[in-house]
Formats: structure tokens, sequence, C-alpha cells
């Protein structure tokens, strides 16, 4: 993503805005255990479509958050080397609103498939929108 | 994107962290510091066979530059401070006078000030036994371990009153203990701690805890006992008709509160006295907030 252009950028970044909590909120879910940060940033990656489209030190703050929401929990523990890591887990309202996000964020992806659909299609052919509208 | 020299240590990458993330508060620019310490730390352990610079460029690539980084807290910080309800927000100091009666904040004030004395007695004591039995032990060889342990100990207590202070005056204090330098011999370590002026201001803050600790405590007291007895005393004298306020001195002072409407003016003084007592455990709560702040906060 070395020659993107700041428009791109500024769009990637607002619509990663919302997704990394859902993403984040997913992970833990399916591990089904406390992580810690580097841990979470390693199985972010390993969830395929992240890569570098998602800046690993970008969670660090949607986890902060996240835990300031109260839907993940947090504690901090001592590591025998570096620095104390945070460890967290995910809560039963985080769960709840990991349910409710993913049937939004399915909504969303379909409305705006739709929508790309029907501009590929080209102008007057795309009755797909008004369907979904 | 385009810092000219990449950061080719943790330090180094910390140091322009902190530079990107100037004006920031302080508690911000710490977790920042933290969660970058942690993950850059974190991936150093994974790469054993890699040296730092190769792992840190790297990790700048994957993590995010120090720019990138200080604005995704920023956004975040903003996004948070927005639309949740966070005790930094502003409306309840727009209820006038009485409107402190609600307000959290001063009722925090209040169990801090009280909170202030045992607290404050051991710090001091924590701080001045410290001292006293470092530098005599440095004559002996444990006399390193403990100096490390001593400053290790005054860092722990730092962070715990910096959380004291963040629960019960809501400013906001770094949520990890500072970074620690790893992997260097004893000595460095020492002379690190001791080159850092947070490591002095921390243990003059510890020290001074101990007369303010004394002040705030019996303001609160006093805060606390002043109203109740001059409600309660009025209201029982009210009930049983009977009059426990002697003012020998002063005959028409005397003689007011032998009346029903004296007693009743003593309890509305005692009433407003809650809301003075509640406004000036704000100020207080206020003020040493930012001393904590400009003191125990490593920036």
């Amino acid at each position: 993503m070395a020659d993107e252009s700041p428009h791109t950028r500024k769009f990637r970044k607002e619509l990663m805005a919302g997704l990394s909590s859902l993403v984040l909120l997913a992970v833990l879910a399916r591990a089904g255990r406390e992580m810690y940060g580097y841990e979470i940033a390693k199985a972010v990656k390993a969830e395929g479509e992240g890569g570098l489209i998602f800046k690993q030190g970008a969670i660090y703050p949607v986890l902060r958050s996240l835990d300031a929401l109260g839907l993940l929990s947090s504690r901090v523990e001592a590591s025998a080397f570096g620095p104390p890591r945070r460890y967290y887990g995910i809560t039963d309202e985080g769960k709840r609103a990991l349910s409710e996000w993913q049937g939004a964020w399915k909504d969303m992806r379909e409305f705006v498939d739709d929508a790309l659909a029907a501009h590929l299609a080209g102008p007057g052919q795309g009755p797909a929108m008004e369907h979904h509208a | 994107m385009k810092s000219d020299a990449a950061p080719a240590t943790v330090r180094a990458y910390l140091d322009e962290l902190r530079n990107a993330l100037k004006g920031a508060s302080p508690g911000l620019i710490s977790d920042a510091l933290a969660d970058a310490e942690e993950h850059l730390q974190g991936e150093i352990a994974a790469n054993p066979n890699k040296t730092e610079a190769e792992v840190l460029a790297t990790a700048i690539e994957t993590y995010g530059t120090p720019q990138e980084i200080a604005e995704e807290y920023r956004s975040m910080e903003a996004a948070i401070a927005g639309p949740f309800p966070k005790p930094e927000q502003k409306p309840q100091n727009h209820k006038g006078f009485f409107g402190v009666i609600s307000d959290p904040r001063a009722y925090g004030a209040l169990m801090f000030m009280l909170l202030a004395l045992p607290t404050g007695i051991f710090y001091f004591v924590w701080a001045v036994v410290g001292i006293s039995l470092t530098i005599p032990f440095f004559l002996f060889i444990f006399g390193i371990p403990f100096a490390l342990l001593f400053l290790g100990s005054v860092r722990i207590l730092s962070h715990v009153e910096g959380r004291i202070v963040e629960g019960l005056l809501g400013v906001r204090m770094p949520r990890r203990l500072p970074a620690q330098s790893t992997g260097e011999t004893i000595w460095a370590r020492i002379g690190e701690a001791l080159a850092d002026i947070r490591t002095w201001s921390s243990l003059l803050y510890l020290l001074l805890r101990l007369p303010l600790g004394i002040i705030y405590f019996t303001l609160g007291v006093v805060g606390i006992v002043l109203p109740i007895a001059l409600i309660g005393g009025a209201l029982f004298d009210l009930i049983t008709g009977e009059s426990h306020v002697h003012f020998s001195d002063v005959p028409w002072l005397n003689h007011l509160f032998h009346t029903a409407p004296g007693l009743v003016l003593l309890m509305t003084l005692g009433a407003f006295l809650v809301f003075v007592v509640l406004h000036m455990a704000k100020g207080i709560g206020w003020l040493h907030g930012h001393l904590a702040e400009s003191l125990l906060v490593r920036l």
C-alpha cells in the first residue's frame, strides 16, 4: 500500500474505524480465552483478510476503548520478560454486541455489494438498489 | 509514513512516539507508550535470531510508524470522549453552586481526602526508610539489588497512587506501569533510574503526601463532622425542646439558639456548609490531581 492516495488512506481508515471493533470481538470470542495485545495482533493477521490493511498498532487503542465500554474486560499480568502484559477477554455484553454487529455487518455488506453491482451494471440498470432501500 | 530515519531501537521508537503525541493528555501518552513497548518487545522475543534493528524494521511495517500510531490514539481518545459518557464531561460544571450535591467528583475527592492520611503515612515511611537504608547499604554487596528493589517499589507505589487519583479525582493517569529497560547491566538500570527525573519527582511526591495528607484529612473530617453536628444538634434540640448550644459570652446569640427560629437557622447554616465542603473537596481534588499528574506521570 505504498502509493495509495490520501483519499484512499482516509477511506480505509474510516471503514476500519468501526470494523476493527467487530474483528477484535470476533477474534476474542473465537479464541474463547483471554489474550494479550501481541497475541491478538498475530491472531488478527492470521485471520486472513487483515494483513497490511490493518496496522497492528491500531488494535491497541481499539482494545482500550472496547474495554472502557464494557465489551471487553482486561487485567494486567507481569510477564517474565519485558513489560507487563494486558490480557483482554470478551464479556457477555461483548458477545451480545458481537452477534448484533454481525447482523449489522451482513446487512451493510449486502447493501454495499448491491450498490456496487448496480454501478458496474451501468446507470439505469440497477433495480437491486431499490429492492433493498 | 515519511519518517526519514526509521527508529532502530525500541527506545528510539518510543521517543519518536512520545514526540508525535506531544500535547495529548499524559495518561494517553503513557498508555500508547506501554502498548507500543509491549508489542515491540513481544516482536523481539518472537524473533530471537534477528537483531533489534531488523525486528524493528519489519515491526514498523506491521505495527505502524510512530506518527500513524499517534494518530490512532488521538482519534480513539476523541471518539471515546465524544459520544460516550466519560467522567471528564463538562455539563456538571454548569449546575451552579448547589449542583455540586450530585457531582460524584466532589464525593470522590472527599473520600480521597480521608484516605490521604493513612496512605500518606505509608508512602512517607516507605520513602524515608527506603532512602535511609539504600545509602548505607551501598557499602555492602547487597546495596545494588536493594537500590533496584527500592526504586522499583517507588514506581509501583506511584502507579498505585495514580490509580487512586484517577479513580477518585478523575484525572487521567497512566493505566500501565512505565516501561523499564531490559537486558542491560544492573548498573545501567540504576544509572538510568537515577537519571530519570520521574524517579525523583515520584519520591518527592511520596514524601509530600504526608503533610498534604494531614491537611486533607483534617479538612475532610472537620468538613464532614461540622455540618452533621450543626444539623443533628439543632434537630435534637428542636425535638427535645432543650438547647445544648451555649454562648455564655454572647447573650444575644445564646438567646437566639434557645428559640426555634434560631435552631432552624443553625440547621440551614449546617446544610449550607455541606455545599461549601463539597466545593472545597472538589477544588482540592482538582489541585491535587494536577499535582499528581505533574509529578507522577512519566513523559
